[in-house]
């Protein structure tokens, strides 16, 4: 009984994870090919599930990872049927579904959308879908009975170095191999877009991350950190227009992300308005270089500023709704603060959508001008996500430095016990204020690079969801930590980016990848070292117990 | 000597409740100093006064010939008035060491702009605080634990871990919240020599708040007895051992009288006035 409780919870993750790739939109886009990353998925949940649990008997571990298989492939089938019958009875949600459905239903089950509309059954498909999952699910736990410990204790420590290298080799593959094979003249659905590579570019960032974690200080670290540098710098000239479009988009919100770290991450402050600091970023550049803006029409001989001058105004300018934000708010904590700065957000947002004489209203800002350097016009998806990557490195650089320093230390203490911190001589209001400064700076800063990219800005760009985007991707990557910025916003604003045409479904997602989370794993994908210990204190401490019962 | 903290006509109210009334009270620069009483007697108000954490409505803190009541908990610190917890209060998710360096806050002067560019006055100063903190985990003897979380270590390294935070911002005086509470008798000897060695070797003046008698009687060289926030009694040791009114405040009404003088001895004392020990405020 309580085996088969303890299957069915890595099961349920499972289902979750599962569930989510299926609505943004894998099928839709991958064909057939989707199955075959669910079954790797399931195969892996399934190896990693069992190895930690080494000592059951194989018995044990070939029903748990039977059900890891059966519970996801059961309910996707399912659900699959479900809308199948659905569409087959003709009941139409809503026009969306009736689009999006065939050509999904039709991947997983091996047919053609023309057969699903018309009709056919799609038991067989079901049933054939089922069975390659569930057997992945167990070939993964088979597998992991495997004799690795014998093989460990045999080498001892002449394989340490290897092991710990690793996880180095499998990004570096994961590269080479995208350079070399780039994967694009695989057919997909409608177009020829690279999207293999892109995926694989994930993987690589995802993977190569992992290592920088894994690695200690030394010599090695500093090789790989200079290899992923360069590996990183090499990407926009080998992906494709609309990969660059996709990733500068990733990199503003990085950006933002950061920002949004130090103030939730470091210094506890929970700030729903966030986003109304991208939008004076965005705004501020925009009204000062806009053809169409009030002041470009109104003030005669102004032509608009540059890029390079604007950018300092639109920073100098957010730090100053920083402060009008930090002043007022200083007092409050927890619900309230989130309370307050959730209206700050709206206020931004509806003043920029009523102050029609000098906004324009709806119709936003149009035209913005995009960044010449050297004479030379950045206003193409590759440069713009060099131009992003720059100051997402400065950023990132910024947030590592301020981390480590005193302010760093003063922001931690103030999220673990205010008053005390307070009663170490830390000035609650400066080291606050700095918070709140650095936070509006960067979202500002992210604000004009995203004016840049999608010349015309309105009013509806700044609604609540960034914010809740931005804390969603902080909350995912791992709270407090940067490099679970990074992470979390390829998960939640690129992933779904690339998968565009399945956009409604984005919600959906977004909440079914919260609750999983925060079920399962709540320290986030990648969690500060100190919030993981944090927040599994319990079962660190239970870990040697079992082990010694297991022996 | 002369006082390094006098506290005059202290009062501070809660709504009806006086929790300290017109409590005046010195403490001599180098000595150690108690502050006892019985459970809701006042005395961590007191602490909470000294420090920042409230505003007294009336009476003046003298520390070092500068008022400081009503100031802010972090201008009170800067100025050399450090403190520990009645309940544990350590930055639980930070690190022995970071715990430490965060208790040097006041000292460090590199704002962000130094931090961000690593300044050589950034560097030095990083350098400086971190072997000041090993140097004050070595004195309170937590020298190998300063990576470990403060919540992982056991209890008695926790009272000495925030002992060693309050020292990091090289206070005059330091205010010590029952240091020995749930201490076992081996900790608490261990515990009461370490607070002596902070006055003699460290130079710093020492203020507890402490149940175990003890302690208080073996170290402690004034002792000032509070009860529904007045002060009742004050003297050495011995002096506060007679004192009827003591002897009242902890066992009740009527027990002074029907003792004989001789037999509210140390040991008499000690028994009845550990026995208050306990989570009050």
């Amino acid at each position: 009984m309580r085996t088969s409780l303890s299957g069915l919870r890595p099961a349920l993750a499972a289902f979750a994870i599962i569930l989510y790739l299926n609505l943004v939109g894998f099928p839709l886009k991958f064909g057939s090919v989707a199955i075959w990353v669910f079954a790797a998925v399931l195969f892996l949940i399934s190896f990693i599930v069992s190895r930690r649990a080494a000592a059951s008997s194989p018995a044990l571990i070939l029903t748990k990872s039977l059900i890891i298989g059966l519970v996801p492939s059961l309910g996707l089938a399912l659900l699959t049927y479900i809308f199948a019958s659905m569409q087959a009875s003709q009941i139409t949600v809503q026009d969306v579904f009736a689009q999006i459905l065939p050509p999904h239903t039709a991947a997983l089950t091996g047919l053609t959308s023309e057969q699903v509309i018309a009709g056919e059954s799609v038991v067989p498909g079901l049933f054939s879908l089922v069975l390659i999952l569930t057997s992945a699910a167990v070939l993964g736990g088979g597998l992991s009975l495997l004799p690795y410990e014998k093989l460990k204790s045999l080498q001892g420590e002449k394989t340490q170095g290897f092991r710990s290298t690793l996880p180095l080799l499998i990004p570096l593959l994961l590269f080479a191999a995208y350079l070399s094979l780039r994967l694009p003249s695989v057919e997909l659905f409608d177009s020829q877009e690279n999207k293999f590579g892109l995926l694989l570019l994930y993987v690589f960032f995802g993977s190569s991350l992992y290592a920088l974690r894994t690695i200690p200080q030394g010599r090695l670290k500093t090789a790989f950190l200079i290899v992923a540098v360069l590996a990183t710098i090499a990407v926009p000239l080998l992906n494709d227009q609309l990969q660059n479009s996709v990733l500068g988009f990733v990199v503003v919100f990085i950006i933002m992300g950061i920002g949004l770290n130090i103030v939730v991450g470091f210094a506890g402050l929970l700030d729903l308005g966030y986003v109304a600091f991208f939008a004076v970023g965005a705004y501020s550049y925009g009204l000062l270089s806009s053809p169409t803006s009030w002041i470009l029409v109104n003030v005669p001989g102004f032509e608009g500023i540059s890029f390079w001058a604007g950018l300092p105004i639109a920073i100098v300018l957010g730090l100053m709704a920083g402060i009008l934000l930090g002043v007022p708010v200083l007092r409050l904590r927890g619900d309230y603060l989130a309370i307050v700065t959730l209206g700050f957000g709206e206020i931004i947002r509806l003043i920029l959508l009523n102050l029609r004489e000098y906004t324009d209203g709806p119709s936003g800002v149009r035209g913005i001008p995009t960044p010449y350097l050297f004479g030379h016009d950045l206003g193409n998806p590759r440069d713009l996500l060099y131009l992003a990557m720059a100051f997402a490195a400065v950023v990132t650089f910024v947030a590592l430095r301020l981390r480590d320093s005193r302010i760093g230390r003063s922001w931690v203490a103030m999220r673990e016990d205010e008053r005390v911190a307070q009663a170490m001589g830390i000035n609650l209001v400066s080291t606050k204020l700095l918070a709140f400064a650095f936070g509006a700076v960067f979202a500002s800063l992210s604000g004009t690079l995203y004016a840049v990219r999608q010349v015309n800005v309105f009013p509806d760009n700044f609604a609540l969801d960034v914010s809740i985007n931005v804390l969603a991707l902080i909350i995912i990557g791992g709270i407090g930590s940067i490099e679970g910025v990074v992470i979390g916003a390829i998960a939640l604003i690129g992933l779904p980016e690339i998968l565009r045409s399945v956009n409604e479904y984005r919600v959906v997602a977004f909440g079914a990848l919260l609750v999983a989370m925060m079920a399962f794993r709540p320290e986030g994908l990648l969690p500060s070292l100190r919030r993981k210990r944090e927040l599994h204190v319990e079962e660190t401490e239970t870990l040697p117990r079992r082990k010694k019962v297991a022996k | 000597m002369a006082a390094i903290l006098s506290i005059r006509n202290l009062t501070k109210r809660f709504g009806g409740l006086v929790a300290v009334n017109r409590l005046s009270l010195e403490v001599e620069e180098l000595s150690i100093a108690s502050l006892i009483g019985p459970n809701g007697a006042g005395k961590t108000t007191v602490f909470n006064c000294i420090t920042g954490f409230y505003t007294p409505e009336e009476g003046s803190i003298v520390f070092q010939g500068r008022e400081i009541q009503g100031r802010s908990p972090d201008r009170v610190t800067s100025q050399g008035i450090a403190r520990t917890y009645q309940n544990i209060r350590l930055f639980a998710n930070m690190t022995a060491i970071e715990n430490i360096l965060v208790g040097q806050h006041p000292l460090l002067k590199t704002g962000w702009l130094q931090a961000v560019l690593h300044t050589p006055g950034y560097h030095h100063e990083e350098e400086q605080s971190l072997a000041e903190a090993l140097r004050l985990l070595e004195f309170v003897g937590l020298a190998k634990q300063g990576d470990a979380l403060a919540n992982s270590l056991a209890y008695a390294a926790q009272r000495r871990l925030e002992i060693a935070r309050a020292l990091a911002s090289s206070p005059k005086i330091i205010l010590l919240d029952e240091p020995t509470a749930g201490m076992s008798p081996k900790e608490t000897a261990d515990a009461t020599g370490f607070i002596k060695r902070l006055r003699d070797e460290l130079g710093i003046t020492v203020l507890l708040i402490e149940h175990d008698m003890h302690v208080v009687m073996g170290i402690s060289e004034n002792i000032t007895v509070l009860d529904y926030g007045s002060k009742i009694a004050e003297g050495k040791a011995k002096q506060i051992q007679n004192d009827p009114l003591v002897v009242e405040a902890y066992l009740g009404r009527g027990t002074a009288s029907g003792l004989e003088k001789s037999e509210v001895g140390p040991e008499a004392n000690s028994s009845a006035e550990t026995k208050p020990k306990g989570r009050g405020r």
